[in-house]
């Protein structure tokens, strides 16, 4: 709990936002949210891809790494400090490297697609797209598995239960003395 | 079977409605404090919580604006699918023990209960019940509005009830809805949301083998079509471009932590430990569910663009124009069931939060005790809150629809840029000090409500939620960091560093 980590992630919060400021600096285009449809009504069209990214590719890529870090720290947030060990801390940070590859080969597969116009495809989306809807799905497994099978020895030890059903237990007592002497009434 | 469509449909929302009021008529005899109204007395097992869970977290929007969003801007609307894995995980990790923890600790029967605790602070427990007094006023009232949009769709294409008006329809679904509600309060909730998460389940994965039949080469073939009509609608940014969709990936990951109708519901298991497996049941059921989103919106796109159907009249229209052209009429009948499921497992949920809110912690905030008779005052105001919300529902639709667009914008956005601040952080840092809550919950509301009223488009598709929700964030802990650290209640500082 008196880590340092809430600095860390109050760090990040701030670069978020230093990066979205930056964003809303950049050079407008006129497709960056999308365009209506040339021919049929009430749908959108991207367009122009590369020129959507031209000016805030780079900044956009950096502020999904920031959320992707924070999203991690603030898992880590969530353990007791006291548990937050060596062990733990290299599962975390596997974890987000491991949504950072999948970051990156959504992200560079769309650079490659917006380069060549072509695309090869898996389990029925372009492999851009393929990454982003089985791999963002699949990107936080390992954090759902750290919880799962590490709930009682990070999350909620034996310790740890055993600690609430003492503090459960003080909190009868004095539930009890204090309606005990509501019924005695003053004497 | 084809000939009898209408009546297949109508048949399986009239079963599904019946088995909702019997369950209504089940709870009230398991309802006997407004514990057991509200968080049905901490007793409930991982399964029911699990299903209860994720079928809170996809309402209509997800069965209907979902597959509408596909069609209107392409991918760009997967980021809220995908991102439920990490939202998931995120509201384990931060809220599921210590929500829970505090709930038995203190007897709190509600969100304001907890940080009201956790703060010791009447002011922010104020502004919490009043945000989500707010928030569900809008949520209630598209909802209904939904709910009777769709009832009339099915009625008015039988014979008998071919010119049932609108205003009947939301008087039939509120009805169901108020009477599970007020009868058997959250159990009832629960155990409709366990029926509703498993017709959602099915439903969604029906859909997905009758969505990758339409073409001949499966979902491969349509998002080809797509992708030769406009490529970037297809790659993973949408048409809504990357800044839209990555602000959807923090807005609905790190914001479904922050929705009171879904963590609320985190108080309510029977035993901590279970939280280990509650987590990846939900989240299977939350996947298994919203295949329904991605595979109808992808396929009638394709559908729209390879010139088979004609343009839909509103993006919405896209599940209901999916089942009429390509489903048979008893998956059509599953899946509008499903569509109700959706609906009234999200509004029965903020029913309860908000009555509790209305009952108990305003009251408690101002004059530092509930209302007696808990129970009768909280089936009471069950009542008056659907009956305004349904009348909102009503007038946003005949008369005008500021407000209801302007309670809306008190949607999943506000919700998460103002509560997850104050809890998910809040709960597990012990710094967290009451000038830090009440600046990032007015900061949040404030800046949702700037932007919604004065029409304010960001760049890039930047969104107003995004903004709010960073900036609570600063706010909170920046605000937390340079005022003086709280003194804690010992049972509270002792729940947080467990």
């Amino acid at each position: 709990m008196q880590s340092k980590l809430i600095y860390v992630i109050f760090a990040i919060v701030v670069l978020i936002a230093g990066v979205l400021i930056a964003i809303s600096l950049a050079p407008p285009v006129a497709n960056s949210g999308g365009i209506p449809h040339p021919d049929i009504p009430g749908m959108q069209a991207g367009g122009d891809g590369a020129a959507r990214l031209e000016y805030i590719g780079n900044l956009a890529f950096a502020f999904q790494c920031l959320l992707l870090g924070l999203i991690v720290c603030l898992c880590g947030l969530g353990v007791s400090a006291r548990r937050r060990s060596r062990e733990l801390m290299i599962y975390m940070g596997s974890s987000l490297g491991f949504m950072l590859i999948v970051w990156w080969q959504m992200y560079s597969s769309h650079q490659a697609f917006l380069e060549s116009g072509t695309t090869a495809y898996f389990m029925g989306f372009p492999i851009a797209t393929a990454w982003q809807v089985y791999g963002t799905w699949l990107g936080a497994i390992p954090l759902i598995l750290i919880y799962s099978m590490g709930f009682r020895k990070y999350i909620y030890t034996p310790e740890d239960e055993e600690k609430f059903d003492s503090l459960l237990a003080e909190r009868k007592v004095a539930e009890q003395d204090q309606a005990g002497k509501q019924a005695s009434g003053p004497q | 079977m084809e000939a009898y469509r209408q009546e297949i449909i109508l048949g399986a929302v009239v079963v599904y409605m019946l088995f909702c009021v019997l369950t209504g008529l089940w709870a009230m005899k398991r309802t006997k404090n407004s514990s057991d109204f509200f968080i049905a007395g901490r007793g409930l097992g991982p399964f029911v919580i699990a299903l209860a869970l994720f079928s809170s977290t996809l309402s209509g929007f997800g069965f209907v604006g979902g597959p509408g969003l596909v069609y209107s801007v392409g991918v760009s609307s997967f980021w809220m699918v995908v991102i439920s894995s990490t939202g998931y995980a995120i509201g384990f990790f931060l809220v599921a023990k210590r929500i829970r923890m505090i709930a038995e600790l203190r007897n709190c029967i509600s969100l304001p209960d907890i940080v009201a605790a956790r703060y010791k602070s009447e002011a922010v427990r104020f502004l919490m019940a009043v945000t989500i007094v707010l928030g569900v006023m809008g949520y209630l009232a598209t909802q209904i509005l939904a709910m009777a949009v769709v009832m009339q769709a099915i009625l008015s294409g039988t014979v008998m009830f071919a010119d049932i008006g609108l205003v009947a329809c939301v008087v039939i679904s509120s009805a169901v809805l108020i009477f599970y509600c007020v009868t058997g309060g959250i159990i009832a909730s629960v155990y409709t949301d366990v029926v509703q998460g498993s017709i959602m389940m099915i439903a969604g994965t029906l859909i997905l083998f009758t969505a990758m039949s339409v073409f001949d080469g499966g979902m491969a073939e349509a998002t080809s079509i797509i992708l030769a009509d406009d490529s970037e609608a297809i790659m993973p940014f949408g048409a809504a471009g990357i800044m839209a969709s990555l602000g959807w990936f923090f807005v609905f990951g790190l914001g479904l932590a922050g929705q009171p109708h879904i963590i609320t519901k985190m108080m309510m298991n029977k035993n901590i430990s279970d939280n280990r497996i509650i987590l990846p049941m939900s989240l299977f059921g939350y996947i298994m569910a919203a295949l329904l989103w991605i595979s109808i919106g992808v396929v009638i796109r394709a559908a729209v663009v390879d010139g088979i159907i004609d343009p839909l009249a509103l993006p919405d229209d896209a599940a209901s124009v999916f089942l009429s052209v390509f489903a048979s009429p008893l998956l059509a009948g599953i899946v509008f069931a499903g569509l109700f499921a959706a609906i009234m497992s999200t509004s029965d949920a903020f029913l309860n939060i908000g009555t509790a809110a209305i009952i108990h912690d305003i009251p408690k905030a101002i004059r530092g005790h509930s209302v007696r008779n808990e129970l009768f005052w909280a089936r009471v105001v069950t009542v008056l809150l659907a009956v305004v919300a349904a009348s909102f529902a009503l007038y946003s639709y005949y008369a005008d629809a500021t407000l209801v667009a302007i309670l809306g914008a008190f949607g999943w956005a506000t919700f998460s840029a103002s509560i997850f601040p104050v809890v998910a952080i809040g709960l597990n840092w012990k710094g967290a000090t009451v000038m830090g809550a009440m600046t990032a919950i007015v900061a949040a509301l404030l800046i949702n409500f700037i932007v919604q009223l004065a029409g304010i488009v960001l760049p890039y598709g930047i969104s107003g939620g995004l903004v709010s929700f960073v900036t609570s964030l600063l706010l909170f802990i920046g605000v937390s960091l340079l005022t003086k650290p709280p003194q804690l209640d010992a049972d509270i500082e002792s729940v947080l560093d467990i």
